[in-house]
């Protein structure tokens, strides 16, 4: 398979501008030699699996071990298209993750932005910010629903002592229980956003920065002009990636209110793990999952075109 | 330098307004973890503990192996790090500097991977390392966290990479160093940042992940700490609260020190220095 | 190029996927065996016992060493699933019998019914034993269960000077619904005679519902189970919205919370009585305020009497145990009757075997225990817990539909269509 992927590799290289231009056949070598490590584990422990998992979607598996698994074709996918259940969950699905997503950008951009300024106790700041990263998951949950619970909970006391009112149930509320958890959603994901932007920021190159204030630009035209180009590759990789991990969370919601009230938290992740590790039914479940990924492939390929686009330009 | 007094003081506030959000649910955290049982039950809970004690600590060492599940966390977190860092930064370089048909690939794995649900990987996964005899060992459990936290590794340094001038590598190029001094040489300490980012993150994934560590490991002196915190958790989701604060207070520390430490290597401006030069 | 590395790949998988056998085992080089017993004790009561029964038994069996697993029951059935679909279960297995029937029914539990020694069969009633029993066949020893009753703050009680039910002469729904309404009077405003705490409305609905001769799940002629929701099923499920929606006797802001959310409210003087399991009186005693006085009563009773359905805890070998005989010993040596007495004490839970729960230190009126024990006659299977199917009409037709009745959304007529039709369509994918 070496060799045969090798001799692949150079001839599908010949097209690529810098490969080419470059070096000749030694670096062919040395560019296997650089990406097997991460390879080889790839393919392992990820694509394989993967592969399996996508192939169960064509089959009727079921847990235990009484009915054998047989093939039937693209039969979960006509179930799926009446399951108006899962429909129901892909568009909180999708309402959770833009929700999440943007303001979780917007916020960890100011902050990024505020931790690279020169202020004092900088460090501190900055140990801080990254608390929801690095609670797990589960206590997340817990200390969450602690703050919402109505009668004990933090929240509705604030609430209570600044005067204003008697305070709502949260997450049971059919009406607050999306924004109850989305805005969870949004403090868990914060810190990683902030790091890798902050991370991002290194790139602008400061000179450029001193040159713009002397011009007398102001900090929105400075932030345009030249933060802005700098930070674009990384600020759409963390959005795009952003995008799909919050489609796909579920253990915090789950830990919150396990989809309830009445549905309304329900995520499609939620709901294809409890069709796989509940009701024992893979094989449907996988084809939901086939689904999501066909469906995030889209929103990301629209995403990803202008990305590519602005790659080519370099 | 040239910021005002009133912009300066408004950044503060900003910067006060974040911490209090990102924060407060930790401070109730740690709050928790030093009340008794009695007032844990109270309708009006204060931020001060009224009775402070460190009964609740002294409970989850008791009951359960923290500190060895701490320093099996430790282990695989570290490991988990480095060897990813090590793994994703030379497929980066190669996958930012040259357009094709594998890097194309990789980033469809990307989002496949992240977007397929992974309650269906983990039973194939099971088995593979099943046959590699790796289940119910920590190499197993780190191989695992390396390839899981490579998609987010690749990604942000193939953003990082980009953002390097490529003008200093081909100067390098052009005095004759082979792609790997190229690497070694002149890319790696411009993305220094992101490096440590990337390492960051695959610390704290690894170190809070649950999923895995629960299904993978089987014997009780291999157990992850995320693992060891659900002991706290008994049926229909009761919590022993305050053990499990103070455990969950404990876990948590570890990540904020080590980012305290090394937040100055995320930002150190290394590439101003070097672009100058 | 593309095409060549997928099928490589492919093949390395499969070669990797169909290499898997069944892991070898058998005793070490001095004839010992080991089997893994995983445990889901929680308090940490409980936990001594259990380490320390497994430490008498490896004492006396030095041939048959018994290796002590801790599990959660905040993932138990996620981690099983994954281990017996590996091939990696443990060999007797802590778990509750609405957990069972999958497992049961995809052959990932050993069939019990002729390894169990006489002993423990006479000792656990049979209607214990039903919790457990999947077709014909037990896959499972019941040991540990819980009624739930009314934890009741003593003081409003007896200042609103209601009849204080006992298990003998409980409060019918009726009157239990103008106690609420009473209590909630002499309490005044945004205070509450009774605290709902319906995070898993199902079950809870399901369980109390047997007293008014609620059944729901109906096996018809043809062998096969369907949802009717009769007047009987109604009576429970009606209490509770009309205390929500029509007496304001029961507070809606608890709907959604778990037992122990309800407790600061509880408390603080916020709500008179909570429905709970038994075992929430260890949250209790431990976390009540000084002076603070509480009572355990019965749940209110039907034209049923006080029963209602349970879903014991229960202890199972896995069908891959090569040492299942071993395992069932284990089970018998940690079930006798005075271990069990020390395993409820740790759990604030009653036991199953008839003899355990005649321990006088069962019967005291402290803690309620005298309350739950005398409840022990009246406690059935849950429900349809061995229905194919429950799980999923539980969570996807039931559960939101049950909390929107209890929160006002729906009516009677909406919950009845949507258990019903909904419900019906959920089964019938499950019993083709």
């Amino acid at each position: 398979m070496n060799s045969a992927t090798k001799k692949g590799d150079t001839g599908r290289r010949g097209p690529s501008r810098r490969g080419s231009a470059t070096t000749g056949g030694a670096t062919d070598f040395g560019t296997w030699f650089l990406v097997l490590p991460a390879l080889i584990p790839i393919l392992v422990l990820s694509v394989g699996p993967l592969l399996y998992g996508i192939a169960l979607a064509f089959t009727d598996s079921q847990s235990g071990r009484t009915a054998p698994t047989q093939w039937i074709g693209t039969l979960n996918f006509s179930d799926l298209l009446h399951d108006t259940l899962f429909w129901d969950s892909f568009r909180i699905g999708l309402l959770w993750a833009v929700g999440v997503t943007i303001p979780q950008f917007l916020l960890a951009m100011g902050l990024a932005l505020l931790l690279n300024q020169n202020l004092r106790f900088r460090w501190l700041a900055r140990a801080l910010a990254i608390v929801p990263w690095a609670m797990p998951e589960v206590v997340v949950g817990i200390m969450w629903r602690l703050v919402y619970n109505p009668d004990a909970g933090i929240l509705n006391e604030t609430l209570r002592t600044l005067g204003f009112g008697e305070g709502r149930d949260w997450l049971t509320g059919l009406a607050t229980a999306l924004p109850a958890v989305i805005l969870v959603g949004i403090w868990a994901g914060m810190p990683q956003t902030t790091v890798a932007l902050l991370a991002g920021l290194q790139n602008t190159p400061h000179e450029l920065h001193e040159a713009a204030a002397l011009d007398g630009a102001g900090a929105w035209r400075r932030f345009r002009a030249v933060t802005w180009p700098a930070l674009k590759p990384i600020a759409l990789s963390i959005t795009a990636l952003n995008l799909i991990w919050n489609f796909n969370s579920f253990a915090l919601v789950y830990v919150l209110t396990s989809g309830g009230p009445g549905g309304r938290t329900r995520l499609p992740m939620l709901f294809a793990y409890e069709q796989a590790f509940r009701y024992g039914q893979f094989g449907y479940a996988a084809a939901m999952g086939c689904v999501m990924v066909a469906v995030i492939s889209v929103l990301l390929a629209v995403f990803l075109a202008g990305r590519l686009k602005g790659g080519a330009d370099e | 330098m040239g910021t005002s007094r009133p912009a300066r003081a408004g950044q503060y506030l900003a910067l006060l307004a974040y911490l209090v959000f990102l924060a407060f649910p930790f401070l109730w955290l740690v709050s928790t973890a030093f009340k008794a049982p009695r007032e844990l039950g109270d309708l009006h809970p204060t931020w001060i503990p009224k009775d402070p004690g460190l009964d609740n600590f002294r409970q989850a060492f008791d009951e359960q192996p923290l500190l060895q599940a701490a320093g099996n966390s430790l282990i695989a977190a570290c490991s988990a790090a480095l060897i990813a860092v090590a793994v994703a930064t030379p497929m980066a370089f190669v996958m930012a500097r040259h357009r094709s048909r594998l890097t194309t690939a990789a980033t469809g794995w990307v989002v496949v991977s992240q977007a397929f649900p992974f309650v269906l990987v983990i039973i194939p996964l099971f088995l593979i390392l099943k046959n590699l005899h790796l289940i119910n060992s920590l190499p197993g459990l780190i191989m695992v966290y390396v390839v899981w936290s490579l998609p987010f590794a690749l990604w942000m340094l193939v953003g990082y990479v980009r953002a390097v001038p490529p003008e200093l590598e081909e100067a390098a190029a052009v005095d004759g160093a082979s792609r790997l001094r190229t690497l070694v040489s002149v890319t790696a300490p411009l993305l220094a940042p992101g490096l440590v980012a990337t390492a960051l993150f695959a610390f704290i994934t690894a170190w809070n992940e649950f999923f895995f560590a629960l299904v993978l490991l089987k014997s009780p002196e291999k157990q992850t700490l995320p693992v060891i915190l659900t002991h706290f958790i008994g049926a229909e989701g009761v919590a022993d609260l305050g053990p499990l604060a103070a455990a969950a207070f404990l876990a948590t520390l570890p990540s904020l020190v080590i980012f305290a430490i090394i937040q100055k290597r995320i930002t150190g401006g290394m590439l101003a220095g070097a672009v100058k030069s | 190029m593309r095409v060549r590395r997928l099928p490589a790949a492919l093949a390395a998988t499969a070669l990797l996927l169909t290499g898997c056998s069944a892991a070898e085992r058998g005793p070490d080089e001095h004839g010992v065996i080991t089997l893994r017993f995983q445990s889901l004790a929680w308090q940490k009561e409980s936990v001594d016992i259990n380490k320390r029964l497994v430490a008498e038994w490896n004492e006396a069996h030095p041939k048959v060493r018994i290796e002590y697993v801790q599990g959660s029951w905040d993932n138990v059935h996620d981690q099983l699933l994954t281990s017996f679909e590996g091939g990696e279960a443990p060999d007797i297995i802590h778990d509750a019998s609405d957990d069972l029937a999958d497992f049961s029914y995809g052959g990932d539990l050993a069939d019990l019914t002729d390894l169990l020694p006489a002993r423990l069969r006479a000792d656990i009633p049979q209607r214990s034993w039903s919790t457990a029993t999947f077709g014909n066949r037990i896959y499972g020893v019941p040991f540990l269960q819980e009624p739930r009753v009314l934890i009741a703050n003593a003081r409003l009680l007896k200042a609103s000077g209601v009849r204080i039910p006992t298990p003998g002469a409980p409060w019918s729904w009726e009157e239990f619904r103008q106690v609420a309404k009473k209590l909630t009077e002499d309490m005044g405003a945004n205070r509450y005679g009774v605290a709902w705490p319906l995070k898993e409305p199902v079950s809870a609905t399901l369980n109390l519902g047997l007293s008014a001769g609620g059944e729901l799940f109906r096996k018809d002629d043809d062998g096969k189970f369907r949802i009717r929701f009769t007047e009987d099923d109604a009576v429970v499920p009606g209490t509770v919205h009309n205390q929500v929606n029509t007496d304001g006797s029961a507070s809606s802001a608890t709907l959604g919370m778990g037992g122990s959310d309800t407790l600061p409210g509880f408390f603080g003087g916020k709500y008179a009585m909570v429905p709970l399991g038994f075992s929430y009186r260890q949250q209790i005693n431990e976390q009540a305020p000084k002076g603070f006085e509480w009572t355990v009563l019965p749940a209110p009773a039907g034209k049923d009497g006080p029963a209602q359905g349970v879903s014991p805890q229960t202890l199972s070998v896995a069908e891959d145990s090569p040492y299942k005989k071993e395992a069932v010993e284990f089970i018998d040596f940690f079930l006798q009757p005075r271990n069990i007495v020390r395993l409820a004490k740790g759990d604030w839970m009653l036991p199953t075997g008839t003899e355990a729960l005649k321990d006088p230190s069962l019967r005291t009126a402290k803690d309620g225990w005298a309350t739950g024990t005398a409840l022990a006659a009246h406690l059935r299977p849950a429900p349809a817990q061995a229905v194919r199917g429950y799980p999923e009409w539980k969570d996807k037709v039931a559960t939101p539909a049950y909390q929107e009745y209890y929160s006002g959304a729906i009516g009677e007529a909406e919950l009845r269509q949507r258990l019903e039709e909904d419900g019906n369509l959920v089964l019938a994918r499950y019993q083709r």
